[in-house]
C-alpha cells in the first residue's frame, strides 16, 4: 500500500490488498483498459466542463479573479442544473453501454 | 434529481455552517497553491461536509456520484435483464434458488454483464484513487489537520498504535487502497467516497442525513435512561456524531479497528462542536467494563466481519450492554447460503468485485437468530431505524 513520504506517525497498519484490480472482464484486457480509459476520460472531461460551468457563472457575476472562481458556491438553481446535465452527459457518453448488443456478431446475423 | 441544499434547508444550513465559522473565516484569505493548500478548509464548508480542497476534485467526486445513480438507472437494470436472458437460455426456472458458485459460472458468458462490472469497477477506482491521490499530494496539510485535533476536543480520542490488526479487518472492502487501516487517510477517503454509494442505495447523505435519521430513530431503552451508548466499528463516526446530537448529555463512545478512521473521526466530530469520543479498539473485544452501555449498536458492520467474529461481538455486546439496555446492530438482510437467482447473483457480484470479502458468510447467516440466541429477546414488530436494511431490536435480559 503506498503511503505519503512522512516521519509523522501514520496508525496505517498493511492491508490485503484486492484482487480486483488485475481482473479481466471482456475477454482481451486491452478492452478492459479501453473501458476503464473511457471512465476516467469522462471524469476528466465532467471536471472540466464543470469548471467551464463555475468561470462562466462568476464572469457573469463578479469578475475574473480565479479566487473568486475556486471559492464559487453554486445556487441551489445551479446545483439542479448542472446536476441534470451531468445526468445527460453520463447518459450519452456511457449510456450506449447498456445497449442491448447480446447477439454476436456473425455472417448469418438476422436482418430484420 | 433533489440537490443538497434543498433537502438540507436553509436555516439548518446556516446553522451549521456558523459552526465552522471560524474555521473559514481562516480558509478565507488563501488558495490551493503547488506548494500546499492553506490552513483551515481551503474552500469553506457545505454545511456539515467540509467542501473538498479543490473545484477539480470536488467535480471528479461529483462525476463518480453522477455515474452510480447512472449505473442503478441503466447499466444495472441492463445487466439484470442479461441475467435473466441467460437464466432462459440455459432452462434455469428463476424462482429456483442457487449457489454463489453457480451464478458466478452463469454470470460470467455475458458480455453485457461484464462490461457493466468492468464499467463499474473503473468509475469505483476513479473515486478512491482521485480522493488519495489528493490526500497524499497535501498531506502535511491533512497529518497537521488530524495533529492539531488529535488531543483535544470536545470529545477524546484513544488511538493504539501497537494493536495487532487481526487478518479479517485488513481486506481493501469496497476495493478502497488500503482498507480501513492502511492508509493514514482512510477516514477522509471513505468519508466522501461513500457519499455516492449513499446517493445510489439509500439517499442523500453529504450532510449526514442518512446517518441523523437513523440516530432519530434508534430505540431507548423502556424506563428511558440513556447515560452511555457505544458505536461498534464506527467507522468515519457520522452515526456516533449523530447519536451524541440526539443524546448530548450522553457518554458516546465509537469503536474501531482504523486508526486512521477513529482519527478523522474525532477530528470531524471536533470540528462540527460535538463531544464524542472515539477509541482504536476490536467490537469484539471493547475493553468496556460489563453493563456499561444502555444502548449499543452497530452501523453496517456485520456484514464486513466473518461469522466467528460475528457472534463475538454479539456475545461482546451482550457484555457491555446493561440489563434492560438496547442492542440494534444495523446491517442488511441476510438471506440464506442459496437464493433465487437474480437476488444471488447481486449478492455474489458485491462480495467479489466490490470485494466485500465477507458477506457471502454474513448472509448465509440468520443474523436475528444469532442475537436471540445469545442472551437478548428480540422485539416484535420492531420499528427499522434505517429503512430498507434488517430490523433486529434487542434487549438484554436480565
Amino acid at each position: 500500500m503506498a503511503t505519503p513520504e512522512s516521519k509523522r506517525p501514520t496508525y496505517a497498519a498493511e492491508a490485503i490488498p484486492s484482487d480486483v484490480t488485475t481482473s479481466s472482464f471482456l475477454g482481451n484486457p486491452v478492452l478492459d483498459n479501453v473501458v476503464s480509459c473511457m471512465i476516467a476520460m469522462s471524469a476528466e472531461m465532467w471536471a472540466t466542463k464543470r469548471r467551464m460551468k463555475v468561470l462562466e457563472a462568476v464572469l457573469a457575476k463578479s469578475g475574473i479573479a480565479a479566487d473568486k472562481i475556486e471559492k464559487y458556491v453554486p445556487t441551489p438553481q445551479e446545483t439542479l442544473e448542472w446536476e441534470q446535465d451531468r445526468d445527460r452527459y453520463l447518459d450519452l457518453v456511457v449510456g450506449p453501454l447498456s445497449n442491448a448488443g447480446y447477439r454476436n456478431f456473425s455472417s448469418d446475423f438476422d436482418k430484420r | 434529481m433533489i440537490g443538497r441544499r434543498q433537502l438540507l434547508g436553509a436555516a439548518t444550513a446556516s446553522l451549521a455552517l456558523a459552526k465552522v465559522a471560524g474555521v473559514q473565516a481562516a480558509a478565507a484569505a488563501g488558495a490551493v497553491t503547488a506548494r500546499g493548500l492553506p490552513a483551515g478548509l481551503p474552500r469553506g464548508a457545505d454545511g456539515r461536509l467540509a467542501r473538498l480542497a479543490t473545484l477539480d476534485l470536488e467535480s471528479l467526486q461529483d462525476f463518480t456520484l453522477g455515474f452510480r445513480v447512472l449505473y442503478g438507472k441503466k447499466l444495472r437494470i441492463a445487466s439484470a435483464e442479461a441475467f435473466d436472458r441467460l437464466l432462459e437460455k440455459e432452462g434455469i426456472d428463476p424462482t429456483t434458488p442457487m449457489s454463489p458458485h453457480e451464478v458466478a459460472a452463469l454470470a460470467e458468458k455475458d458480455p453485457i454483464i461484464t462490461v457493466a462490472t468492468r464499467t463499474w469497477l473503473a468509475n469505483q477506482q476513479v473515486t478512491w484513487k482521485t480522493l488519495q491521490d489528493h490526500f497524499h499530494k497535501y498531506s502535511d496539510h491533512y497529518f497537521s489537520e488530524m495533529e492539531a485535533a488529535d488531543n483535544s476536543g470536545p470529545g477524546t480520542l484513544e488511538l493504539a498504535p501497537n494493536m495487532t490488526i487481526p487478518d479479517y479487518a485488513r481486506h481493501e472492502i469496497h476495493i478502497q487502497p488500503g482498507g480501513y487501516v492502511g492508509d493514514p487517510f482512510a477516514g477522509h477517503v471513505y468519508h466522501y467516497g461513500t457519499n455516492s454509494f449513499y446517493i445510489a442505495v439509500i439517499g442523500h447523505n453529504e450532510q449526514d442525513q442518512v446517518h441523523k435519521g437513523t440516530a432519530e430513530r434508534l430505540p431507548v431503552p423502556a424506563d428511558g435512561k440513556v447515560k452511555r451508548i457505544l458505536d461498534m466499528g464506527c467507522g468515519s463516526g457520522q452515526l456516533t456524531v449523530a447519536l451524541k446530537e440526539r443524546f448530548p448529555d450522553a457518554e458516546v463512545w465509537g469503536i474501531d479497528v482504523g486508526g486512521p478512521m477513529v482519527r478523522y473521526a474525532h477530528m470531524r466530530s471536533r470540528r462540527l462542536g460535538v463531544g464524542a469520543n472515539f477509541a482504536q479498539r476490536l467490537a469484539e473485544d471493547t475493553k468496556f467494563p460489563d453493563n456499561y452501555f444502555d444502548i449499543v449498536t452497530s452501523y453496517i458492520i456485520h456484514h464486513e466481519l466473518p461469522q466467528v467474529k460475528t457472534r463475538q461481538v454479539i456475545d461482546e455486546a451482550r457484555r457491555v450492554t446493561r440489563s434492560g439496555g438496547v442492542y440494534y446492530p444495523i446491517d442488511f438482510n441476510s438471506g440464506g447460503a442459496k437464493s433465487p437467482p437474480r437476488s444471488m447473483f447481486g449478492r455474489w457480484w458485491d462480495h467479489r468485485w466490490n470485494n466485500e470479502v465477507w458477506s457471502l458468510e454474513y448472509h448465509s447467516l440468520n443474523f436475528t437468530d444469532e442475537i436471540a440466541q445469545r442472551g437478548f429477546g428480540m422485539v416484535k414488530d420492531a420499528k427499522a431505524a434505517l429503512p430498507g436494511f434488517g430490523v433486529r431490536h434487542a434487549i438484554k435480559q436480565a
